[in-house]
C-alpha cells in the first residue's frame, strides 16, 4: 500500500513540473547546426560521362538542448537530419542524429541515433562518404545501397577522459541490418556491434601551442555476425582494427599544414575467398590507408582558403582473384562569406579484381560545389570542457 | 507599545530579513574587515613608495555555489588598495601574468599623460608575461580607483579594479564629522555569459597573435591596428574589412549584467558595515561597473561630503545618492538610529543575483551595540528552526 501511495502522489508532480507549469524552468542553452552542400557532378565511368545538375546529399540540420543538471554533470538532447543520396533506401529525410548525452568533466555517456565510431576523424572530403570504402570500418549488416549505414547507427557510448588529453571510448551499437527479404522491415534493433577507441588528441582550443602532434589513435570495431559454421561468438565476430594519427607539419595560423593518415585491418572471414556483393565486400580480409594532407590558408584570423591531396589504396589479400582498390582526390574550397563557402573537387578510383565487377574499372568525378554552414546556440549558460578557460584556468563544472 | 517592544513583535521583519544571524557574533566582527579591499604596504625606494600589482586570470566565487572565470589584480576582486597621503612619489610595477593585454588606468588623478593607461593613446599595451612601470605624484586628495584600460567593457567588469585613496592629514572631511573608522565599496556589474565568451575568444586569439609576434610577423589589417585615421580610410577603399563590418560581425547585443557585486560579492556574501550609537563612519562608494547605483540607506540620512573624490562646500543631506558608472561619492553616516539597517540599490533590479531577488548589492549597516533581546523572533519562527534576527533569506 505504501509503494501504492507514492507511485501515485510522486507521478501528477513529475509531469507537472516537467510541463513546467509548477516549478521555475530551466531554460537551456538552445543549438543549431545546419549544414547545405550543393554540387553539380561530373562522373566518368568506363568513359561514358553522366551528369548531375544538383547534388544536395548531406545537407543536415540539427538542434541541440543542453544545461546543467543538479549535480556536476551536463546533459544535452541533438535532433537532426539529413537528406540522403537520390538512390538510397532511406527515404527524402533521415534522422541521423537522435540522442541524448550526459557528461561531467572526466566521463562522457552517450545514447540514441548517432555517428558511429567506424573513423578515428574526418578527413578534408567535400562530403562525409567521398573515400567512404577507404576511411570508414563497412557495416557488414548493409547491402551498400547508401553511405549512412556505415556511418550512423543506434549508439550505446562512454568515454573516459584521463586528464585532458587521453580518452578511452567503449562503444556499442546497433548497425543498420538489411532483412535478407526484400522489403520486410527491420524487427531486432539489438547490439550487433562493441568496439573501443583509445585516443591521445590535442583539444582544438589549443591547436597553436602544439608543434606536431594532434592526435593518435587506436581503435577496434566488432561486428557480431551469423557467420555460417561457427558457434561461438568470438569466432561468429568480424574483427577490424584502426590507426591514425594527425600531425602539423607546420602549425602557423597564417599558412597552416597538416597531415592525416589512418590504416584499417578487417580481419575478415578466412572462408571468403571472393567478393560478389557488398556484404563480402565489408567481411572479406583486407587492409586500407588514407593519408591526406591539407593546406589551410586564414587571413584576417580567418580561414581564406584550403587545398587538399588526398590518396588512398586497399589491398585484399585472402581474394582468389588479386582486388584492390585505390582512390586519389584533391580539392579546393574558398570562402567567400562567413562560413560560405565555394568548392572544387576532382577524385579518381580505380578497382581491381573482384571489385571491377561491381564497380567497373575506375571512375572519376568532378564536382562545383557551394557549401554554408552555421552553428550557433543561444541562450549560454556554461562553458565547454574544453575551452581555454576550462582547460588552462580550471574546470568549472 | 514602545518602539523597542514594537520591533520584538517581528512585524517588521521584512527590511532586515535577509541578513545572517551570526552578524554580532565575535567571529563575524572580526571578519568584517576582510570583506573590505585591504591596503597595500609599499616598499620604500628613497622616497618612492612602490607597489607591485599583477594580473592573472582567477576563479572568483560570488556567492556560495556560484563561480566563473575572471580577471583580478593580485588575486583578488577588488584588487589591492593603493592608500597613499598626498604629495607621495608613486611607483606601480604591474605585471601582465596573462596571456592577453592590459594597462592601468589611474581615474581621477593628475599623473602625467604618458602614465594614463590607455593603450595606442598614451602608451602600448602591456603585453603577455611584460612588465611596465608607472610612476606619478599623489593628486589630488580624495576616493579614486584603478582599472584596467584595454578591452575595457570586458576587463572592467571581469574584475580588474582597485581603490585607490589619496589622504591628506589635514581632512576636511575628519575635521568637520570627526570619525575613525570609514569603509570602501566598490559596485559593478557583470554579465557571466558575456565574460566567459569574451575571454575565451580573446585567449584563442591572443594564442594565434603571439605566435605571430614572436616571429616579427606584425600585420596592421591582421591586427585592426593603424598609424592614422587617414591610414584606415585608404586601408577600407582598398578592400579591407574592418572587425565591426557587417560581414565579419552580425550585429551583437551589449552585455546585460546578471550579477552585482559589492567588493567582489553579491548578497548574502556582501561586506557590512558596522557602526556603533553616537559613531560617524565614512564610506567610500565607488562605481566600477557599467550601470547606474541608486544607493538607499534605511531608517538615516547621511551626508554626501565628496563627489569625485572633491569635497562639496556644503555636505548634502539625503538617503539616497546616484552612483554613476565612474564616480565615486563619499559619504557620512552618523550612528543615530540603533538596529541593523538594509543599505542597497533602489533600482531593485540590480539587487538580483542571476534575476533572483534577494541579491546583489544588497548590504546592511549593523550597530554592534544592539542588544540581542532585540533580535528575538515570534515563536511560529522559532518552531521552523530559526534562532534570530537577521535571516539569510534567499528565496523572499
Amino acid at each position: 500500500m505504501l509503494k501504492y501511495f507514492i507511485l501515485v502522489s510522486i507521478i501528477p508532480v513529475l509531469v507537472v513540473g516537467a510541463a513546467g507549469q509548477v516549478v521555475a524552468e530551466v531554460a537551456p542553452e538552445i543549438q543549431l547546426g545546419a549544414r547545405g552542400v550543393m554540387s553539380l557532378n561530373t562522373d566518368i565511368i568506363n568513359d561514358q560521362v553522366t551528369n548531375a545538375v544538383s547534388d544536395y546529399s548531406d545537407t543536415d540540420l540539427m538542434v541541440g538542448f543542453r544545461q546543467k543538471m543538479y549535480n556536476r554533470f551536463r546533459g544535452q538532447l541533438v535532433i537532426g537530419f539529413q537528406f540522403p543520396d537520390a538512390e538510397s533506401d532511406l527515404g527524402q529525410v533521415f534522422f541521423h542524429q537522435t540522442f541524448i548525452k550526459i557528461e561531467d568533466q572526466f566521463n562522457i555517456l552517450k545514447m540514441g541515433r548517432s555517428r558511429v565510431k567506424t573513423t578515428l576523424f574526418d578527413f578534408p572530403t567535400l562530403r562525409d562518404d567521398d573515400a567512404l570504402l577507404l576511411t570508414t570500418v563497412l557495416n557488414p549488416f548493409s547491402d551498400g545501397q547508401n553511405s549512412e549505414d556505415h556511418q550512423y547507427g543506434n549508439v550505446l557510448e562512454y568515454t573516459h577522459l584521463f586528464g585532458q588529453r587521453y580518452q578511452l571510448q567503449f562503444h556499442a551499437e546497433h548497425f543498420r541490418k538489411v532483412p535478407e527479404i526484400p522489403g520486410a522491415a527491420e524487427t531486432d534493433f539489438g547490439l550487433n556491434a562493441l568496439g573501443f577507441v583509445l585516443q591521445y588528441r590535442v583539444p582544438e582550443t589549443q591547436r597553436w601551442n602544439r608543434s606536431l602532434i594532434q592526435s593518435v589513435s587506436i581503435g577496434s570495431n566488432n561486428f557480431v555476425t551469423n557467420r555460417q559454421g561457427f558457434s561461438s561468438e568470438y569466432d561468429q565476430a568480424l574483427k577490424n582494427f584502426l590507426f591514425g594519427f594527425v600531425v602539423n607539419l607546420k602549425p602557423d595560423p597564417v599558412h597552416f599544414w597538416d597531415l592525416r593518415s589512418q590504416t584499417i585491418y578487417n580481419t575478415g572471414f578466412a572462408e571468403l575467398r571472393g567478393i560478389e556483393k557488398f556484404s563480402d565486400l565489408a567481411r572479406a580480409e583486407a587492409i586500407g590507408n588514407y593519408t591526406s594532407i591539407r593546406y589551410l590558408y586564414r587571413k584576417m584570423e580567418r580561414p581564406t582558403l584550403q587545398v587538399a591531396l588526398s590518396g588512398g589504396y586497399k589491398n585484399f589479400p585472402n581474394t582468389i582473384q588479386p582486388t584492390e582498390l585505390f582512390q586519389v582526390a584533391s580539392n579546393l574550397f574558398y570562402r567567400i562569406g562567413q562560413n560560405f563557402d565555394v568548392g572544387l573537387q576532382v577524385q579518381y578510383k580505380g578497382f581491381s579484381g573482384d571489385l571491377k565487377r561491381m564497380y567497373g574499372d575506375d571512375m572519376m568525378r568532378i564536382q562545383f560545389s557551394l557549401i554554408y554552414s552555421i552553428d550557433q546556440s543561444w541562450n549560454n549558460q556554461f562553458d565547454d570542457r574544453e575551452s581555454l578557460l576550462n582547460l588552462e584556468h580550471g574546470y568549472i563544472p | 507599545m514602545d518602539r523597542r517592544r514594537f520591533l520584538k513583535t517581528g512585524v517588521s521583519i521584512s527590511a532586515a530579513s535577509l541578513f545572517p544571524a551570526s552578524l554580532l557574533t565575535p567571529e563575524a566582527l572580526a571578519a568584517v574587515p576582510e570583506s573590505f579591499p585591504k591596503p597595500m604596504t609599499p616598499t620604500l625606494d628613497g622616497d618612492v613608495k612602490e607597489f607591485q600589482i599583477s594580473v592573472d586570470i582567477h576563479q572568483q566565487e560570488i556567492v556560495p555555489g556560484f563561480k566563473f572565470h575572471t580577471l583580478a589584480f593580485n588575486n583578488r576582486i577588488p584588487g589591492p588598495e593603493i592608500r597613499v597621503t598626498r604629495g607621495d612619489k608613486i611607483r606601480v610595477v604591474f605585471k601582465n601574468e596573462t596571456e592577453l593585454n592590459h594597462t592601468i588606468h589611474w581615474h581621477g588623478m593628475y599623473v602625467p599623460w604618458r602614465m594614463d593607461g590607455v593603450p595606442y593613446v598614451t602608451q602600448m599595451p602591456v603585453m603577455p608575461g611584460k612588465t611596465f612601470v608607472y610612476e606619478f605624484v599623489a593628486e589630488p586628495y580624495g576616493t579614486h580607483f584603478y582599472h584596467c584600460h584595454w578591452g575595457t567593457l570586458l576587463h572592467m567588469q571581469a574584475g580588474m579594479y582597485g581603490s585607490f585613496i589619496i589622504e591628506d592629514p589635514d581632512d576636511p572631511i575628519r575635521k568637520q564629522f570627526n570619525y575613525e573608522r570609514e569603509y570602501t565599496l566598490i559596485y559593478s556589474a557583470h554579465d557571466v555569459n558575456f565574460i566567459r565568451k569574451e575571454l575565451n575568444t580573446m585567449l584563442d586569439r591572443m594564442k594565434e597573435r603571439m605566435y605571430l609576434m614572436k616571429q616579427g610577423r606584425f600585420d596592421k589589417e591582421r591586427f585592426a591596428t593603424f598609424d592614422t585615421k587617414d591610414e584606415l580610410v585608404e586601408a577600407v577603399e582598398n578592400g579591407y574589412q574592418p572587425p565591426y563590418a557587417i560581414n565579419r560581425r552580425s550585429p551583437s547585443e551589449l552585455p546585460q549584467p546578471n550579477w552585482f557585486t559589492v567588493n567582489g560579492k553579491s548578497y548574502p556574501m556582501t561586506p557590512n558595515l558596522l557602526i556603533k550609537q553616537g559613531e560617524n563612519i565614512r564610506v567610500r562608494l565607488i562605481n566600477a561597473g557599467t550601470e547606474e547605483h541608486f544607493l538607499h540607506l534605511h531608517g538615516h540620512d547621511f551626508w554626501l561630503v565628496c563627489d569625485d573624490g572633491v569635497p562639496v562646500p556644503q555636505p548634502w543631506q539625503m538617503n539616497t545618492v546616484r552612483l554613476s558608472p565612474g564616480k565615486t561619492i563619499d559619504i557620512m553616516i552618523e550612528g543615530k538610529n540603533r538596529g541593523i539597517w538594509t543599505f542597497h540599490d533602489h533600482d531593485t533590479r540590480r539587487v538580483t543575483n542571476n534575476g533572483l531577488y534577494p541579491g546583489g548589492n544588497l548590504l546592511a549597516l549593523v550597530y554592534e551595540d544592539t542588544p540581542p533581546e532585540e533580535m528575538e523572533l515570534n515563536p511560529m519562527a522559532k518552531k521552523m528552526g530559526l534562532n534570530n534576527l537577521p535571516i539569510v533569506a534567499l528565496d523572499e
